[in-house]
């Protein structure tokens, strides 16, 4: 018995050769179908495509996401970036000579000479 | 329309007398006192300081100097990768150095500008002015490289509202181009060619529209190329500028949409375009007559990004 049960844990065709005649065989057949009608079932079928179709999709939007990333934000350091620097340290002149001006009374021309 | 361009190479002023009095009675503009129109060749100019920046790659340094009040010399040295010709879509570089050398004579009647290159090529450009109204334009390029050297003569006669030009080139290059102010904001032009070394003419109209807050161009040439161009001042020293063009030929269209930001210590122009390619340049004053030049550029579609950095020095 115990061998039996070796040899069918050992190879596959031994133990199907042995469900048909002993008692722990005929339970494995049960399983083994049951598994075998789930796994052939068409839901299962269309659920595993379904999700392969899906990683698939999902695969290419993320690449294209990233390329798209990728370019918006390159262009953004060329385009953006340099102009919001710039404006900023405008503004920063600009307020520094307001706050001379108000503080030593020059004119703002005096200041933007140098 | 068809009336202001027809006679480009007449460069009388029976035209205006003669097209003045249709339009004189809608409206009570002073028809005979209209401004000068811009030259032919230049009606794009606003579009173009932003749309095409002077892009560059690797590394350039420009010095001049002023040796008297008219006379300067100056030096300018490039490095950088520079771009071979060819036909295939991806574009091969190869490293080059060059030494720029060259002289220049400025007066307000005279203008002579002249460079040389360590590889051998020389450009130069004359403008004088023979009158009042009638001034001659040269440039010529020689190379050492035979069929490559091209000059070019420009003859532009200045008339109260309208500008003509008369264009020889070598190759038997004749071109005629006659713009005329039709209203106070309006001016239609039209240009002539012919090309006897590559057997070809055409013919070319033009409009431009400005007022003091926008600028509106465009452009038909017998050649298939339609430029459409616009530009808007947002503010005293920012502005706006957005092209299209369509080439009937190659059946290709592009769109560009540019800015033009001039602030206290630097200037800043950006544009980007339907090909996919986008481009800086920075112009920042670091002191006086010391600019520092740093220049962007990135073709998503060819993969190809170009950035360059440069003093400017004198000036």
């Amino acid at each position: 018995m115990s061998s039996s049960r070796i040899a069918g844990g050992v190879s596959l065709p031994d133990r199907g050769a042995s469900s048909s005649s002993s008692k722990s065989g005929a339970r494995g057949g049960v399983l083994s179908r049951v598994t075998s009608s789930i796994s052939q079932s068409p839901v299962v079928y269309q659920g595993k495509r379904v999700a392969c179709d899906a990683a698939f999709v999902a695969k290419k939007l993320l690449k294209s996401t990233g390329k798209a990333a990728w370019i918006a934000g390159t262009t953004f350091l060329v385009l953006v970036v340099p102009l919001i620097i710039e404006m900023d340290r405008d503004a920063q002149f600009t307020e520094l000579e307001l706050q001379q001006a108000s503080l030593l009374g020059t004119p703002p021309s005096a200041s933007s000479g140098q | 329309m068809a009336t202001f361009v027809s006679p480009p190479a007449s460069t009388t002023a029976t035209k205006p007398a003669g097209s003045n009095p249709a339009v004189i009675g809608k409206e009570k503009v002073d028809y005979f006192n209209l401004p000068c129109p811009i030259p032919h060749d230049e009606i794009h100019r606003e579009a173009m300081m932003s749309l095409k920046p002077e892009l560059f790659e690797g590394l350039r340094f420009d010095f001049t100097k002023g040796l008297n009040q008219k006379f300067a010399l100056s030096h300018s040295v490039l490095m950088g990768p520079t771009e071979l010709p060819s036909q295939s879509s991806d574009t091969i570089k190869f490293p080059t150095a060059h030494y720029e050398f060259g002289a220049n004579y400025l007066d307000p009647k005279l203008m002579l500008i002249g460079r040389i290159m360590t590889d051998g090529r020389l450009n130069a450009r004359v403008k004088y002015d023979l009158s009042e109204n009638l001034s001659l334009k040269a440039t010529a390029q020689l190379t050492n490289e035979p069929h490559m050297s091209n000059v070019i003569a420009n003859f532009d006669y200045k008339g109260k509202d309208y500008r003509s030009q008369f264009q020889l080139g070598n190759g038997a290059l004749f071109g005629a181009s006659y713009i005329q102010s039709v209203t106070p904001h309006l001016s239609l032009g039209g240009e002539v060619f012919w090309a006897g070394q590559h057997r070809k003419s055409g013919i070319g109209y033009a409009a431009r529209y400005n007022n003091d807050k926008m600028v509106a161009t465009g452009q038909v040439a017998s050649t298939g190329l339609v430029v459409l161009s616009y530009v808007q001042k947002v503010h005293e020293k920012v502005s706006l500028a957005s092209e299209f063009m369509y080439n009937h030929m190659s059946r290709d269209v592009t769109a560009s949409f540019g800015y033009d930001y001039i602030l206290r210590h630097c200037r800043l122009r950006g544009k980007i375009d339907s090909n996919g390619c986008v481009g800086a340049l920075l112009e920042e004053r670091l002191n006086m007559g010391l600019n520092f030049i740093l220049s962007a550029e990135i073709d998503h579609q060819k993969k190809d990004y170009k950035f360059g950095f440069g003093l400017t020095v004198g000036e």
